[in-house]
């Protein structure tokens, strides 16, 4: 049981990485900072922490996906991230692949299912 | 709120100095969210402030995070290379250490002691400063190469009709040769470096007494032809570390090295003062020789014709090699 959880958590890290990914950007068509995704994504059942949430946005910023812009006229400053043209771009190709891929696995998972009853 | 300022520089201080204030004011901004969500407008106390900073977990992990991927000094691109290039310096310098203490010891085997002491303190010294260069070396072929999208592209342009053919048993280069070689050669070059005055005829009065040195000891060029030599030969066995098996490119740039170095070596040797001005009248001090005897006479033939013979040994050396290189080529 141990063994399970553990490959389980690392296969579910590996899983969550990329998914996590196209979860930000599809919120982000309007801008958002750090904090107010995370209460978003959880609000839908995805829960991102902050520690991951921030780097991440970073990340995307660099790789040109997402704009960030400070907000200092608020009673804190904050810096709001959006969508770039590029990251338009790139997140209507990944809900497509998304979409693909979601949808040959549960033709996989659901086929090998009927087979093993046939063989019984 | 002095803990939320620690918790910030412990995560930013790990972090690059351009991006410190930028992610020291949104994790600021963030713990700020954070905490008043969890007292909805009441008293922020320590213990709030505890729990939003465990939340948000260890400092240099989430650092980390911000960091990115690259956690290595030396990737998996160049750590095949790596490794290589590290056995060539660990041993080269290892067998240095040992040849010197060998010499050392048949020159003067009352002191093996000191000798072996010496022996074990450049041991000490020595490797890890082989071990420390060569990792610097290839942490910044690393750094520079890592920014470098070309290096990775060249890989990806891969095609099957590119696979280049098993090579013959009889035209492979086994990696342990020329790393040995290097390893010789370094030797070679250290001995002649530190101790090109007992390059001569050695001189036994009731034990090891002196030294009549073939070469012209003031003039530093002398004994740096030796090194030329050596040096080229390390370079030969570079290529053939590189190209891993005899090939017509390999053979050619071996013959251009070795005629550069042959024309190095004529350069020197033909320079004023080479060889030991003195030589002959040394060896007549060192009562090795009568002045007019027949030997001092056969003697005097060799000495002043050794440049000749040095340079046809030499040249007959260096065209072996090539003729070497082409018979393993075309060898079936």
């Amino acid at each position: 049981m141990n063994d399970a959880t553990e490959y389980m958590d690392k296969l579910m890290q590996e899983l969550r990485r990329g998914t996590i990914t196209i979860g930000v950007l599809s919120q982000l068509s309007k801008p958002q900072y750090g904090y107010s995704l995370v209460t978003m994504l959880a609000e839908r059942g995805i829960h991102v922490e902050p520690g991951t949430m921030y780097p991440l946005l970073r990340r995307l910023e660099k790789q040109g996906l997402l704009v960030s812009e400070w907000d200092t006229n608020e009673t804190r400053p904050r810096k709001y991230y959006l969508l770039s043209d590029t990251g338009k771009e790139v997140y209507e190709l990944l809900v497509n692949e998304w979409k693909t891929i979601a949808q040959r696995l549960n033709n996989i998972i659901e086929v090998k299912g009927e087979g093993t009853d046939g063989d019984d | 709120m002095e803990m939320i300022d620690r918790y910030i520089y412990a995560v930013t201080q790990k972090l690059p100095h351009s991006q410190r204030k930028d992610i020291a004011a949104e994790l600021r901004g963030l713990i700020e969210d954070m905490l008043e969500e969890r007292v909805q407008g009441g008293n922020i106390t320590d213990k709030e402030v505890e729990e939003v900073l465990l939340e948000l977990g260890n400092p240099s992990h989430l650092a980390q995070k911000y960091r990115g991927t690259k956690n290595y000094l030396i990737g998996p691109e160049f750590y095949y290379s790596y490794i290589l290039v590290l056995k060539i310096a660990l041993i080269s310098t290892a067998s240095v250490i040992f040849g010197v203490f060998i010499i050392q010891t048949i020159i003067d085997p009352v002191s093996i002691l000191q000798h072996f002491i010496e022996c074990i303190v450049s041991l000490v010294t020595a490797l890890p400063s082989a071990f420390g260069w060569t990792t610097f070396g290839f942490a910044i072929a690393d750094y520079y190469g890592g920014l470098n999208p070309k290096v990775l592209k060249t890989g990806n342009e891969w095609h099957p009709s590119k696979l280049a053919p098993i090579p013959d048993k009889n035209r492979q280069i086994k990696q342990y040769e020329p790393i040995i070689n290097i390893s010789v050669y370094t030797l070679l070059i250290a001995i002649f470096a530190f101790s090109n005055n007992y390059f001569g005829i050695w001189i036994f009065h009731e034990g090891f007494s002196g030294v009549v040195p073939f070469l012209n000891l003031e003039q530093y060029h002398s004994y740096l032809f030796l090194i030329l030599i050596f040096g080229f030969g390390i370079i030969k066995e570079c290529l053939k570390l590189v190209y891993g098996k005899w090939t017509i490119m390999l053979v050619t740039y071996m013959a251009l090295v070795n005629l550069i170095s042959l024309i190095a070596v004529l350069i020197m040797v033909n320079g004023p003062a080479f060889w030991n001005p003195n030589f002959m009248f040394e060896l007549t001090q060192a009562d090795l020789l009568t002045k007019g005897s027949e030997a001092y006479k056969t003697i005097r033939i060799i000495w002043e014709q050794s440049t000749l013979w040095i340079l046809v040994l030499l040249a007959i050396g260096l065209v072996w090699d090539v003729v070497y290189g082409l018979i393993k080529v075309t060898k079936k």
